[in-house]
């Protein structure tokens, strides 16, 4: 059990998007709890509802076509989607901050870095703008990136994908916001930049403190940086526990496809092909009835087919959202 | 930057050069151009062989091209046959501050209702208000100016009159007879009324286009990430609109306004002809009409180089706007 | 994909996105468009109107009639949109007047198109030298205005359909040339048509069969466009009076001839304008609801 204070406690959240084609269940009943400095990992293929879900904490969601239309999200025990819009903007960037996918195009390409760090500060702290700037070059150095006096003044073209990316997390980072949800921040970047971005955010969680959503479908990346992964798939979590018993047990069928499908250095060499999961994920369109997996799971019964599982908690602090979970 | 400007300057050179065989080339066509003053019993033959040799009709095409190529250098632009006596530098002369006048001023009127009617239909896309300005846009595109001119006349000068008798605006051109030496004040608001129904005509058809284009540049620009990244940071709706949004929309069509400068010296013939407003453009008909084809070419001439001299000038302007462009 | 589409249709959903062809897609979007819709209903009455119209209502555009009293009569049984100065009927007058400038239009827009296309192709594909040279030509084409050179064009060589139909082809080819050059530049470094080479494919073939059908929707819109533009094109130029001549009739010159009468009959200024008027905006309502069926996303 954890003992830290509870900091967002997502309660069977519904956001649909409305389309000409018909209405997309992005996120179907998703529940999720991030405790107080804990680094949570949620994980799904494309498709899976998981960037919505982070939208949705920071009800950024387009509207139209997408509305939130069902449950709950606490944070600090005050449900968020019945705020209006100022108390939001004045949680986003100084309670709640959000990184996002692509760095070469997230930045404003007309105003220096500088200029949009010290923005993030000036709307969220009663200062000026000469000690703006200062905290702003401080918070370039936090990051990593070297003379930041010089990188003041410097135009997002003019870095490096790593290093907008960091510019990104200075951005996001200069209130010391509770909760950082990064979504899919380094899926964009090569792979030893990408090591590099992780061990700095990991890093400057051991820092400040802040809790961290990271949202992936990289199962590599949770391994080294979640205490706690969600396995998202079609709208709804399907397991949730530890890292360390996810990767040992998992549960779900879908989980465990995920993890034998990665190629691992300790097995012994066969000659048979990398198991993978058969068939695709559901069209948004076309939900299968019953358990949303069952077309593609193994151990699929009739039951599966006509009535969708409950989440329940299979062993302390792990909870499964299947009619036959795995043995562990 | 300042090797990019010689090189371009050079190389609007060859298309100066072009454009001026163009336009000398296309009068060319016309076997006898001074057939119009031969049947004038009131000119005499001498000053007739007299011209035909100025003017280098007694050559063969090459030279004569040199001849008038030399002569629009140095100034000399030859005489005009539409006013016998006057040189075509006269009357070109006298008729581009009217045209500029007009033109001016719907460019203003234009740029100053179709900017924020653009953005807002941009901002709030799909609502009424975008609809309205979309149909306006393309009632504005499609009219035929002629047309609305004419209808503008009917209304406003023969069906609406004041009480006087007289029409409620004055069905042509440009200032009150007699009212030439008077005060600056008086002049203004009489040259005003003849102002209004060419400037609405006018205006009505282009602000179409910019609207337009100034929606398209701004939805375009609102749908990138760095928006959704401001909006994440907490940046109040408006900011992000008119800071992070706009300034990146207007660069495109920084450039559009710099494109259309030539075409307020170019002016709109057929609305001056229809209004009897003596500036560039009834000019130029007037001279297709009665030959006379040196002012005509002059005219065709300046209004192209023109337009490649504020190509240049777009680009520089681009390049100035938006610091992602460098030239080496 | 096919077993979820029969599916749909069984339980009776909508069919969605993934159950369409490309054309059909296209189609669907198209439909669903108020603007085009409304754009496609004004060019179907126009065309109905300028085709169909003749054979019910039967009179000749050019017969005079005889006497002062003929002229200038307003709308009666005799005639249902009046009669014009030489006493003509005005209502055959717009039909056929409709006709020559539809074909005008129509003819200039697609002659234009294929020019520019052509010379778009070639330099886009070729590059080099090849690019070069017709693209300086282009610019060069470009900057000269050109509704003055229209005028210019026209006052030289003479006075008539076709004349008009060359004038606005050899000054309305560039804008497709640019855009169709823009177009094979990017389109060119897809894999397609390195394999296509890798296979032996020759320039030409590559030109006709590959890079070309990719450009036909924004063809397609172009033109659609275009015969807007091009129509108001002939009819200012037929309202100069360097057009079509008497007495054939163009919506253009009707409006010419009608402009010393606006005080004593303006209705024969409002009929032909306002053909003209309806006739353009829907095919530029027409177009844009094309473009945006074609490919939402595009921004041409």
């Amino acid at each position: 059990m954890d003992n830290r204070e509870v900091l967002v406690d997502i309660k069977n959240l519904r956001t649909f998007f409305y389309t000409e084609d018909g209405v997309v269940l992005a996120v179907d009943g998703i529940d999720l709890t991030i405790h107080r400095g804990e680094v949570v990992g949620l994980v799904g293929e494309s498709g899976c509802g998981k960037s919505v879900t982070a939208l949705s904490i920071l009800r950024l969601i387009p509207n139209p076509p997408g509305k939130i239309i069902g449950g709950e999200i606490f944070f600090h025990g005050e449900d968020l989607l019945k705020k209006n819009e100022e108390a939001m903007r004045l949680i986003r960037g100084d309670k709640i901050s959000m990184i996002f996918q692509e760095p070469m195009t997230s930045l404003n390409p007309v105003y220096t870095i500088g200029d949009q760090i010290s923005e993030a500060i000036t709307l969220h702290q009663k200062i000026d703008s000469a000690e703006a700037k200062k905290r702003t070059i401080e918070m370039i150095h936090l990051v990593g990136i070297p003379e930041p006096e010089r990188r003041f003044g410097q135009y997002p073209h003019e870095m490096s994908g790593g290093m907008r990316q960091r510019v990104m997390i200075a951005m996001a980072l200069s209130s010391n916001p509770d909760l950082l949800i990064s979504d899919e921040a380094t899926t964009a970047l090569d792979v030893t930049i990408q090591a590099q971005i992780l061990d700095l955010m990991r890093g400057l969680q051991k820092k400040l403190g802040m809790a961290i959503l990271i949202i992936t479908h990289n199962l590599a990346v949770v391994a080294e940086m979640a205490e706690t992964i969600a396995i998202a798939y079609a709208g709804k979590i399907v397991e949730n526990s530890t890292a360390k018993e996810i990767f040992k047990s998992p549960r779900h069928p879908y989980t465990y496809g995920l993890l034998a499908s990665i190629p691992k250095f300790t097995e012994k060499r066969t000659n048979e092909p990398l198991p993978a999961i058969e068939g695709m994920v559901p069209s948004p369109y076309h939900m299968p009835k019953g358990c949303r997996f069952n077309p593609r799971c193994p151990f699929a019964t009739e039951k599966c087919r006509e009535e969708e599982p409950e989440i329940l908690e299979l062993t302390p602090g792990h909870l499964v959202r299947c009619f036959h979970p795995i043995e562990s | 930057m300042r090797d990019y400007i010689i090189r371009r300057v050079l190389g609007m050179i060859p298309l100066i050069l072009i454009v001026m065989i163009v336009s000398f080339g296309i009068f060319s066509l016309v076997p006898n151009p001074f057939a119009a003053l031969i049947e004038n019993p009131r000119i005499k033959k001498a000053d007739i062989q007299r011209l035909i040799k100025a003017w280098g009709f007694d050559l063969p095409w090459y030279l004569r091209f040199f001849k008038w190529f030399s002569g629009v250098i140095r100034g000399d632009w030859g005489p005009s046959l539409l006013y016998p006596g006057s040189t075509a530098r006269d009357v070109i002369s006298r008729a581009l501050p009217v045209t500029v006048r007009l033109m001016g001023i719907e460019f203003l009127v234009s740029i100053a209702i179709a900017l924020p009617i653009g953005i807002i239909s941009a901002v709030k896309q799909y609502s009424v208000t975008d609809y309205v300005v979309t149909v306006i846009s393309f009632l504005g595109m499609s009219m035929p100016t002629f047309w609305f001119g004419l209808l503008m006349m009917m209304l406003f000068s023969v069906v609406l009159k004041r009480p006087s008798g007289m029409p409620l605006l004055p069905a042509g051109g440009i200032i009150t007879p007699g009212l030439e030496e008077a005060p600056f004040w008086a002049k203004l608001g009489d040259r005003a009324q003849y102002l209004v129904m060419p400037v609405v005509v006018l205006a009505f058809s282009s602000l179409g286009g910019y609207a337009r284009y100034m929606r398209s540049s701004m939805l375009e620009v609102i749908r990138q990430d760095y928006i959704r990244t401001a909006r994440a940071k907490g940046v109040p709706e408006r900011s992000v609109i008119y800071k992070h949004a706009l300034r990146n929309a207007m660069i495109p069509i920084v450039t559009l306004i710099a494109l259309s400068v030539p075409g307020i010296v170019g002016g709109a013939a057929i609305t001056e002809t229809i209004f009897s407003i003596p500036g560039m453009g009834s000019l130029f008909i007037a001279a297709n009409v009665k030959a006379d084809y040196p002012t005509a070419m002059i005219s065709l001439m300046l209004t192209s180089i023109l337009v490649i001299v504020f190509n240049l000038v777009a680009d520089i302007v681009y390049a100035w706007v938006d610091p992602r462009i460098k030239y080496s | 994909m096919a077993e979820k589409a029969i599916e749909a249709k069984k339980k009776g959903q909508k069919k969605s996105s993934e159950d369409y062809t490309y054309a059909g897609m296209v189609f669907h979007r198209l439909t669903r468009h108020k603007l085009a819709m409304v754009g496609a209903f004004m060019l179907i009455f126009i065309l109905l109107f300028v085709f169909v119209g003749p054979l019910i209502w039967r009179a000749d555009p050019n017969t005079q009639i005889e006497g002062l009293g003929g002229l200038f009569n307003p709308a009666s049984r005799a005639h249902p949109l009046g009669t014009d100065d030489y006493g003509r009927d005005v209502l055959a007058r717009m039909f056929f007047g409709g006709r020559i400038s539809l074909f005008i239009g129509f003819i200039s827009a697609i002659s234009s198109t294929l020019v520019g296309a052509l010379v778009g192709l070639v330099a886009g594909y070729y590059g080099g030298w090849a690019d070069n040279i017709l693209m300086r030509f282009t610019d060069a084409m470009l900057s000269i205005p050109t509704f003055p050179l229209l005028i210019a064009l026209a006052s030289v060589l003479g006075k008539g359909v076709w004349q008009i139909i060359l004038v606005i082809v050899v000054f309305g080819w560039m804008v497709d040339a640019r855009l169709v050059r823009g177009l094979v530049l990017s389109l060119k470094e897809q894999e397609y048509v390195e394999a296509a080479r890798a296979i032996g494919a020759s320039a030409n073939r590559i030109m006709w069969r590959h890079l070309f059908p990719n450009t036909l929707a924004v063809l397609i819109v172009s033109t659609t466009i275009g015969i807007g533009g091009a129509i108001i094109y002939e009819a200012s130029i037929s309202f100069l009076g360097f057009g079509v001549q008497a007495p054939f009739a163009s919506w253009g010159n009707m409006l010419q001839n009608a402009q010393q009468f606006i005080w004593n009959s303006p209705r024969l200024i409002i009929y032909p304008g306002l053909a003209i008027f309806m006739t353009v905006l829907g095919f530029n309502f027409f177009g844009d609801g094309l473009r945006d069926a074609i490919d939402p996303k595009l921004k041409l």
